[in-house]
This record gives C-alpha cells, sequence and structure tokens, in this order.
C-alpha cells in the first residue's frame, strides 16, 4: 500500500495542475484561434476590415448576430511605444466600439449612438505614465470591434458607407 | 524500480487526463456537454451569464463564454439570455413548430436569432434567421413569432429552423434598462414557446 502512496499524491499534484493550466489558457487558445481564423479571412492587422453582412455562408465567428454590421481591426503593440488611433464615423443608431484582449476579455468599451469617437489604445506594461484619456490594453494583441444596428440590407449598406470614415491605424514613435 | 517508474508514469497520464477532461466538463467545453445551461441568472426558461464580459467572471465562465460567446459584450452594454427548450421543458428542434410569444423588452434595442447546436447558424437561405424590435410586424407589445422549418402559409412573422436540428435562440437586448441587471426576474417578461405541432404527430 505505502508504495502507492506516492503515485496517489503525483496523480493528484498531475490532476489539480492540468485542470488549472486548461482553465487558465483556454481563452488564449480560443483567442489565438480565432485570431488566425480572422487573418484568413481577410481581417487586416491595424485597419478596419467590414466582412459581408452575416449570413449562414460567410458567418467567421460563433453567435455572430445577422442583425449587426461588424467592422474588425486585430491589433499588435509589441512596438515600443506604439499608440493605436481608433475613430468610428457618425451613425444615426446604436453603434459601439469594442475591445477583446488575448484572453477574449472585452476590456473596454465605447457606445457611440449618434455621433462619432476617437481613442488611443497602447499597451499597458505598468510602467509608462500615460493620459486617463488613452485606454490601456492588457496584452499587446487584441481585437477591435465596431457594431452597428443595421437588421436590414438597405441600413447595412448606409452602415458600409458610414465605415469609410472608420479608423484603426499604429502610431509610432 | 521499473515497476516504480511505470507507476508514477501512469499516475502522471492518468492525473493529466482527469485534470483535463474535468476543466472542460465544468467550463461546458466537453463534447456533448450542454454549456448553454450554465449561467448565473435563469428567467422563465431563459439562461444568461451576468458575468459576461466582466472581469469579474470566474475562470469557468471565462473559458465557456471563450468557446460560445466569444466578442460578447459586459451587461451595461448588452445582456445575452439563451433558450433551449420550449415551455414543456422539451428540448427545441427542427422537426417541431413553435409559437413565440413575447412583449415589451427592457432594452433600447433588441433581436431574436436561432443557432444550431455548434452555435452557428443554420445553413439555410430562408433569410429568416432572427427577427429584432424593427422587424416585428404586430403589436411591438404583443407580438408572436413562428418558429418553424417551412415558411408559414399565412403572413406571420417566422424564424426559419430548417437545417438547424437540435437549435437554441439568443435574446440580445442592447442597452439594457438598469431594473433588467439589478433584479432580471422582477423587470423582464420574457417570451414564451408554445409547441404547436411535430413531424410524425398526429395533429
Amino acid at each position: 500500500m505505502k508504495r502507492w502512496l506516492g503515485p496517489l499524491a503525483t496523480l493528484s499534484i498531475a490532476a489539480i495542475a492540468a485542470h488549472w493550466a486548461t482553465l487558465h489558457y483556454a481563452p488564449s487558445v480560443i483567442m489565438d484561434r480565432a485570431l488566425l481564423a480572422l487573418k484568413d479571412r481577410g481581417i487586416a492587422e491595424h485597419a478596419f476590415t467590414t466582412p459581408e453582412r452575416i449570413t449562414p455562408q460567410t458567418q467567421a465567428v460563433v453567435r455572430s448576430s445577422p442583425d449587426l454590421f461588424y467592422s474588425l481591426c486585430r491589433y499588435d503593440l509589441s512596438q515600443e511605444g506604439a499608440v493605436l488611433d481608433v475613430t468610428v464615423g457618425q451613425w444615426p443608431d446604436y453603434q459601439s466600439l469594442s475591445f477583446f484582449d488575448e484572453a477574449t476579455n472585452n476590456f473596454a468599451t465605447i457606445r457611440a449612438t449618434g455621433r462619432n469617437a476617437q481613442t488611443y489604445l497602447y499597451f499597458d506594461d505598468g510602467e509608462q505614465n500615460r493620459p486617463d484619456s488613452l485606454i490601456p490594453s492588457p496584452t499587446k494583441r487584441g481585437l477591435v470591434l465596431i457594431r452597428r444596428l443595421a437588421p436590414t440590407q438597405g441600413t447595412f449598406r448606409a452602415a458600409q458607407k458610414v465605415s469609410e470614415a472608420d479608423s484603426c491605424a499604429l502610431k509610432t514613435p | 524500480m521499473m515497476g516504480t517508474i511505470i507507476r508514477y508514469s501512469l499516475a502522471l497520464i492518468i492525473g493529466s487526463a482527469l485534470g483535463l477532461s474535468s476543466a472542460l466538463y465544468m467550463a461546458g467545453l466537453w463534447p456533448g456537454a450542454k454549456p448553454l445551461d450554465f449561467g448565473d441568472v435563469e428567467v422563465d426558461g431563459w439562461r444568461s451569464d451576468f458575468a459576461i464580459g466582466s472581469k469579474s467572471a470566474d475562470p469557468y465562465t471565462r473559458a465557456r463564454v471563450a468557446r460560445h460567446g466569444l466578442l460578447a459584450l459586459a451587461k451595461s452594454e448588452a445582456v445575452y439570455f439563451t433558450r433551449t427548450t420550449d415551455d414543456s421543458g422539451d428540448l427545441l428542434r427542427e422537426e417541431c413548430d413553435y409559437r413565440m410569444v413575447g412583449g415589451k423588452m427592457p432594452a433600447n434595442w433588441w433581436s431574436i436569432t436561432l443557432y444550431d447546436a455548434r452555435s452557428l447558424l443554420p445553413m439555410n437561405e430562408d433569410k429568416a434567421l432572427s427577427i429584432d424590435a424593427t422587424s416585428i410586424t404586430g403589436d411591438p407589445e404583443n407580438w408572436s413569432v413562428l418558429i418553424a422549418a417551412q415558411p408559414p402559409e399565412q403572413q406571420v412573422d417566422w424564424i426559419s429552423s430548417r437545417n438547424a436540428g437540435k437549435f437554441d435562440l439568443t435574446l440580445r437586448l442592447y442597452v439594457p434598462d438598469e431594473a433588467l441587471i439589478a433584479d432580471p426576474e422582477a423587470s423582464f417578461t420574457s417570451p414564451a414557446i408554445e409547441r404547436l405541432s411535430c413531424e410524425g404527430e398526429s395533429q
């Protein structure tokens, strides 16, 4: 019996470690795969890309809404001092600008119903003194997403037109 | 010596497998698990995770949301409710027709969308996979929608379940009322889903 004590302790420790590691890394692995899939589907880095209207044939992300206009921008703030300059055009109905880090967390959202908006994003390494008006990104890579209420083909086209004023540009020192 | 190595190796392999599978199961990521049956809020069968998008979400919720609600917003911006069963408690499925009845929603805008078991829009070309506050043709405070695999013979609002298999419905409430977030059970009269008939059943 005694000779099984060591293996049983090893089994318990391995189970706890694997359980914790799976939970800890699952969001990052899922987001990494999602970013890769979006890249493969032509979603640009440091520029907004507007996919086609969401249909069963065009959907790229689970649980996308066919009633919304989505515009996506992948970002990478690895370069020291880099800042992402994000602007959304004016839209008369609901629109929002949301930011997601590498672990899928929605760390910031700006609602811009009936107006345009501009903000800046930087990688929060905990050492920089930045103005409060800038948004800190918890991770170097992530995703910016514009949602606009556009439930019909007509409003979707109008949202596409407005998207010409959207920008997602990397500024480096 | 060889016996000891084998015992410890087996312990490592079995322990890792147990840890991995228990995490996947508890986070609703295990194949066959029903992740949408989790959640911390339920109103008449409509379930929601109000922790979605917030930093306070526990690791199980975050893992589940990452898989099934990727890029979802925090509750201050949008609230998501999901329903997998009809009013009798049976799973929603393509073979059956349903009548969904609802009223005014506690939000600036809302929509209800049908997704298949893979959390995707079912592969059909009916252009009828959702309804929203702007598309409802009836009384916005007392509306009715048919959920069926075939288009309705009469002029009624319709959500197509063609090629959906077992499906669920996701209700999005954008810019929700504060009362909904504070006390969803008291402030939200959720849509009812009545099963009308099923394929092969006598009428």
